[in-house]
């Protein structure tokens, strides 16, 4: 069975696509999900970094491309999980050095091998986005609850509907409940009457996403890390399987179990 | 890869450029015009061009509509991005208007029935995107922030409508935009500019319309109209 190809990318930069990709890579792989990621942010790596792979790359993704290096050989293997791959973006080249349709072939060979192709792609409209979309199955967009990012968001969407690709899904990250309560940021359902798309996650604002960073030890690895639960129950979500939403509750510091009130 | 394709609609034709290179695009379309048959399709009729996610310069619009005209067809909407409409309008107020968007004669009682051909538009207008028409434009979703629409008549938004209008784009301040929820971040008739109110408007679903009443835009409820 070929795998299935997502597409992680946003409208404003910045906002977590390669967070949510290590995450729902480490989600899909600890289910024992054959999971490949793979950076389309051409130039400006870090997938690597926030995965801990980093000192273990040899080739990337252009080396494969222009055939200096079989796709095997550029895959790296994550010894925390065996089911958990990564092709590594070049660093010193540019987003022009990879074209369309060699992006294509590219990931209908990861196919044969994996259940989950996770493609992180950079921010914006150019050339790199429109590589990092053309061989995605499904999509979804990240955004932050903030007026900007939900608006360049929109605006992702819009250039997603006209390449034909499956209505995409929507994760909202670092919301702070908070300042949703004190009624200073946009609240899920504000974001979700403007961008009309089906939503696959609510991520929290956490410390730990910073550390875990750091420490190249993604935050999904953790079933006690706010963030890295959200993450996972994406991950779940992915495989089909109907997991409640949560809402941040100040008050106790847990989540708590709303109904499905949020899915459209 | 989609390729170009064409419908029939009431209006003209409804062009879709797809995503091919842009070479094969015309290509396709120069032997689409000439095929046996075709002809009568295509010849005279006025155009919608979707250009989907595709960016065309003022370059690219010039040769399509050049192609057009060797078949006598009007280009009289383009729906695509902010960069391609700036293009078009570019282009627009450089040619030699079309003859029928010609103020009609003084004289003349009924308006001019070219003008009232409507674009229907079954989709949310998402930020960045932008609607141009010769007629008037009817929307079945939301208008969101970010998204502009531009018409020369009347704008009909059956859904919320938060971007930024113009109706009557060419001075006819007998325009008026209706909207079942009325938000939008500026809104023109004619050659009047008004915007929303800085504080936050509860979200009320009643459908409103917009017109000129004594030289100001105003809003009323739309049992009212
Ligand atoms: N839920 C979160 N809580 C706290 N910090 C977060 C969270 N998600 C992301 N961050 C932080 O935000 C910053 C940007 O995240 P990330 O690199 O994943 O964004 P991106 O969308 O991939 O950025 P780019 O557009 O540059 O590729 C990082 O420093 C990351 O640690
Ligand atoms: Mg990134």
């Amino acid at each position: 069975m070929a795998g299935r190809v997502i597409t992680i990318t946003s409208g404003k930069g910045g906002v977590g696509k390669t967070t949510a990709t290590a995450n729902i890579g480490v989600a899909l792989a600890r289910r024992g999900k054959r999971v490949a990621c793979l950076d389309a942010d051409i130039g400006l790596r870090n997938l690597d970094v926030v995965l801990g792979l980093e000192n273990r790359i040899v080739y990337d993704l252009v080396d494969v491309v222009e055939g200096r290096a079989r796709l095997r050989q550029a895959l790296i293997k994550d010894k925390r999980l065996p089911d958990l791959c990564l092709l590594p973006a070049a660093q010193t080249r540019d987003k022009t050095a990879v074209k369309e349709a060699q992006m294509l072939k590219l990931v209908e060979d990861l196919k044969k091998d994996f259940d989950f192709i996770l493609v992180d792609s950079p921010a914006g409209i150019e050339v790199g986005f429109k590589n990092a979309i053309a061989p995605a199955d499904e999509v979804i967009i990240v955004t932050t609850p903030e007026v900007s990012a939900v608006r360049d968001a929109d605006r992702i969407i819009g250039l997603v509907e006209a390449a034909e690709k499956p209505a995409p899904r929507l994760i909202i990250n670092r919301l702070r409940p908070a300042m949703v309560k004190r009624g200073d940021m946009l609240d899920t359902k504000d974001v979700l009457e403007v961008l009309a798309v089906e939503l696959i996650g609510i991520v929290p604002e956490d410390e730990g996403i910073i550390t875990s960073t750091n420490k190249g030890q993604p935050a999904a690895f953790d079933d006690r890390s706010p963030a890295g639960g959200a993450f996972t129950r994406i991950g779940q979500r992915l495989l089909g399987e109907d997991v409640p939403f949560m809402v941040f509750d100040d008050s106790s510091g847990l989540f708590d179990r709303v109904s499905k009130f949020l899915k459209r | 890869m989609t390729p170009i394709s064409f419908k029939g609609t009431r209006e003209g034709i409804h062009i879709s450029l797809g995503d091919q290179p842009w070479r094969e695009i015309m290509d396709e379309l120069g032997q689409q015009l000439v095929r046996p048959g075709a002809q009568s399709f295509f010849r005279g009729a006025r155009v919608q061009l979707d250009t989907g996610a595709r960016l065309l310069g003022v370059t690219e619009l010039e040769e399509l509509i050049a192609l057009m005209a060797q078949h006598q067809m009007t280009l009289t909407s383009v729906i695509g991005e902010a960069e391609t409409q700036d293009a078009f309008i570019k282009l627009r107020s450089a040619l030699p208007a079309p003859p029928e968007i010609l103020p009609a004669p003084p004289a003349e009682a009924e308006p001019p029935a070219t003008d009232a051909t409507a674009l229907l538009i079954h989709r949310t207008i998402r930020s960045g995107q932008l609607i141009r028409h010769a007629g008037t434009i009817v929307v079945i979703g939301d208008v969101n922030p970010g998204a502009e629409v531009i018409a020369e008549k009347d704008i009909l938004v059956w859904g919320k409508l938060r971007g930024v209008v113009h109706a009557g784009a060419s001075g006819d301040a007998s325009a008026m935009v209706g909207a079942l929820y009325l938000a939008p971040t500026q809104l023109r008739i004619g050659s009047s500019i008004a915007r929303a109110p800085d504080e936050k408007r509860a979200p009320v679903w009643s459908a409103e319309i917009a017109r000129i009443r004594d030289g100001q835009i105003v809003v009323e409820p739309w049992n009212a109209a």
